[in-house]
C-alpha cells in the first residue's frame, strides 16, 4: 500500500535497474505521453473501450455496459461525477424492480432510511443517538435480525421482515460509514453518501473503497489527475485478469491433473472416515490457503479498477499480503477494506475510549473488539440466511467455527502487535524468510477453520487439524 | 517549531520501522496514501497523547488530523491553544 495518492506531476519513464523494479504490467501512469493521449477524447475512447473490453472477462456484456456508460459520462463530463455516481445506481434499482419488488422495494426503504438516519446525526449532534449513530445502527439491526427470528413463518409480517434484513444486511456497513463521516460531509453536498451507499463499480458487503469522506479525498481534481488515475484503474484491472487467468491454470493443474482434493474435499472425507494421504491433506490446505488469497486480490482489484476509472484514486485491496513479514502486516494486506471496516467501526471506537492508561491491555481489548467481536458480528449479519432457515440458537451454533477462527486469530493479532517493533534483522534468511514463512505457516493453519461451508462443528474442523500433525484422536 | 521537529523525527522512525527509507515532507500524505498503517496511526495516537496530552475520546478521532506531520503539528497547536 505505498502508492502515493494522488500523482500530480509525470515522469520520464526509466529503464529497470533491478529485480525489484521490474514490473510486468508498465508503469504507464507514470508515461508523459500516455497521460496526455489518456486527456484526448480519442484517448478516453480508447481506455474506455480497453477497461470495458477487460471487464468483459469477469462480467457478462450486460453488466459491462451498466458500468462503463456511466463511466463514459463521468470522463467526458467529470463535473458531474457525483450525479452520475448518485443517480446511477438508483436507476439500475428502479430496473430490477420487477424481478422482485418487495426485496428491492425494501432496499429502497433502506437507503431512505440511511439517508434520515444520516440527517438526524447531523441535525441532533448532542442527543443519544447523534453522539453513537453506528452503535445505534448496529444494536437496530441486531434487534430487526432477533424480531425476525421471532415472527411466525409463512406470515406477511414474516416475509417483509426478513426482506428488511436481507436490504439491511447490503447496506449496514455502508450506511455506518456515511454515519462515521457526518462531520466531515460538507452540508451543501451529500450526493456522495448516496453514491457511496451503493457503489456504481460494484463491492461486497464491505463499502469498496469505504465511506463518501475517504471518495471526497482521493477524487481526481482535474484532468490530468483523472487520467492519471484512469490507467492506474485499467493497470489493475489487467493485473486481476491475470491473477484469474493464473488461478484457472492453478485449479486445472492442482485439482485435475495433480487431482489434490480440495480443502472442503479434503475434510469430508476425513470426517467420513476415508481420509486422504497425509501428504495431500497439507497440500489442499496449502492450495487453499493461496486460492482463498488469491480470491480476494482477484475481487479487490475488479472493484477498485472500476472506482479508479470513475476518478477516485483508491488504495489496492491486496497488496503483497505473500511479503508479510508479521502476522498484523498480512492481515492489513490481504483484505485492506475489511480490515479498516474492523478497525474504523469497532477498534479506533475502542482503543480511543478505555483503558487508556494501561498500553498493552489497551490494544488488545481492542483487538479482540475488532477481531473477535467485529469479525463475527459481519459474519453473523451477512450470512443472516443461517438464522432464516435453523432459527436463531441453531444459527448461532452454526458460526461456532467462525467464532474459534476469530479468536484465534485476534490472539495471533494482539502477540503481534504487542511484539516490539524494532529495525529488521539483516540478511535474507533472518530479515526476511523465516518471518514470511512464519505468517504464511500461521494463516495457512489458521485456514483449516475458513470454511465457510459451516457443514461439520468445530470438533470435527479441530480432529482434523490434529491430524496434519499426526495426533489422532 | 521544536516540537514539529519531533514529530517529524517520530514519524520519520515509524516509516523507518515498516521498511520505508524515503524521503518525508511535512506536507505529504501518510495515511491516505497508505506509507503508514492504521497500526501506525495507533502508535501515532499514543504519542500524541503521552506527549501533547491529546485525549482524542474528547476532540473526536479523524485520520485526516494526523495524515501529515504539518497536520498533526497543527493538530496539537490547536488543541494546546484552546487548553
Amino acid at each position: 500500500m505505498n502508492a502515493p495518492l494522488l500523482v500530480t506531476e509525470t515522469e520520464a519513464p526509466r529503464p529497470a535497474r533491478t529485480l525489484a523494479d521490474f514490473r510486468l504490467i508498465p508503469r504507464i501512469e507514470t508515461f508523459p505521453r500516455c497521460v496526455s493521449f489518456a486527456q484526448t477524447w480519442p484517448g478516453k475512447i480508447a481506455l474506455l473501450a480497453a477497461f470495458g473490453l477487460g471487464l468483459r472477462f469477469f462480467d457478462p456484456y450486460p453488466t459491462v455496459l451498466r458500468l462503463v456508460l456511466p463511466l463514459a459520462l463521468i470522463t467526458f463530463v467529470p463535473e458531474y461525477r457525483r450525479f452520475v455516481l448518485a443517480l446511477a445506481p438508483l436507476c439500475l434499482l428502479v430496473v430490477q424492480l420487477g424481478d422482485s419488488p418487495l426485496v428491492v422495494g425494501m432496499q429502497f426503504a433502506t437507503v431512505a432510511a440511511g439517508l434520515v438516519l444520516f440527517l438526524c446525526a447531523r441535525r441532533w449532534p448532542n442527543s443519544l443517538f447523534g453522539q453513537r449513530p453506528v452503535a445505534f445502527l448496529l444494536a437496530g439491526f441486531s434487534v430487526l435480525i432477533l424480531l425476525s427470528c421471532a415472527a411466525a413463518p409463512s406470515t406477511l409480517s414474516y416475509r417483509v421482515l426478513w426482506a428488511l434484513v436481507g436490504a439491511m444486511a447490503i447496506y449496514v456497513w455502508f450506511i455506518g460509514y456515511a454515519l462515521m463521516d457526518r462531520n466531515a460531509t460538507p452540508r451543501a453536498d451529500t450526493s456522495l453518501e448516496l453514491a457511496s451507499f451503493r457503489p456504481l463499480w460494484g463491492s461486497t458487503t464491505t463499502p469498496f473503497p469505504k465511506g463518501a469522506a475517504y471518495l471526497r479525498r482521493i477524487e481526481a481534481r482535474n484532468e490530468q489527475q483523472l487520467a492519471i488515475v484512469q490507467l492506474k484503474g485499467l493497470k489493475l484491472l489487467v493485473w486481476g485478469i491475470l491473477l484469474s487467468l493464473f488461478q484457472a491454470w492453478g485449479t486445472k493443474f492442482f485439482h485435475g491433473y495433480l487431482r489434490i482434493p480440495t480443502s472442503a474435499q479434503a475434510l469430508a472425507m476425513s470426517i467420513h472416515g476415508t481420509p486422504a494421504a497425509w501428504h495431500l491433506r497439507w497440500e489442499s490446505q496449502i492450495l487453499f490457503f493461496f486460492e482463498v488469497t488469491l480470491s480476494f486480490a482477484i475481487l479487490g482489484a475488479r472493484f477498485i479498477s472500476g472506482c479508479r476509472m470513475a476518478g477516485f484514486n483508491a488504495l489496492r485491496n491486496s497488496y503483497r499480503p505473500l511479503s508479510s513479514r508479521t502476522i498484523a502486516e498480512f492481515f492489513n494486506r490481504f483484505y485492506y477494506y475489511f480490515k479498516e471496516l474492523l478497525v474504523d467501526f469497532f477498534f479506533y471506537p475502542t482503543f480511543l475510549r478505555y483503558w487508556k492508561g494501561h498500553k498493552r491491555l489497551r490494544m488488545t481489548v481492542a483487538t479482540f473488539v475488532a477481531v473477535a467481536f467485529g469479525n463475527s458480528f459481519y459474519h453473523l449479519v451477512r450470512d443472516w440466511q443461517f438464522f432464516q432457515k435453523d432459527g436463531f440458537w441453531k444459527g448461532l451454533a452454526s458460526y461456532q467455527v467462525l467464532f474459534f477462527y476469530n479468536v484465534i486469530m485476534a490472539t495471533g493479532l494482539s502477540i503481534s502487535q504487542l511484539r516490539k517493533r524494532g529495525p529488521r534483522p539483516k540478511g535474507f534468511v533472518r530479515g526476511h524468510l523465516l518471518p514470511v514463512f512464519g505468517v504464511l505457516f500461521f494463516y495457512c493453519v489458521l485456514s483449516v477453520f475458513g470454511d465457510e461451508d459451516r457443514l461439520y462443528p468445530l470438533a470435527a474442523h479441530l480432529k482434523y487439524l490434529a491430524s496434519l500433525f499426526f495426533i489422532h484422536f | 517549531m521544536k516540537e514539529k521537529a519531533e514529530i517529524h523525527e517520530y514519524v520519520q522512525s515509524l516509516l523507518t520501522n515498516s521498511g520505508d527509507d524515503g524521503p518525508l515532507s511535512d506536507h505529504e500524505s501518510l495515511l491516505l496514501s497508505g506509507r503508514l498503517q492504521s497500526m501506525d496511526a495507533v502508535e501515532i495516537v499514543m504519542f500524541l497523547e503521552e506527549n501533547f496530552g491529546i485525549d482524542f475520546s474528547q476532540i473526536g478521532f479523524d485520520k485526516d488530523q494526523i495524515d501529515s506531520v504539518d497536520a498533526i503539528y497543527a493538530l496539537t497547536q490547536t488543541v494546546t491553544n484552546r487548553n
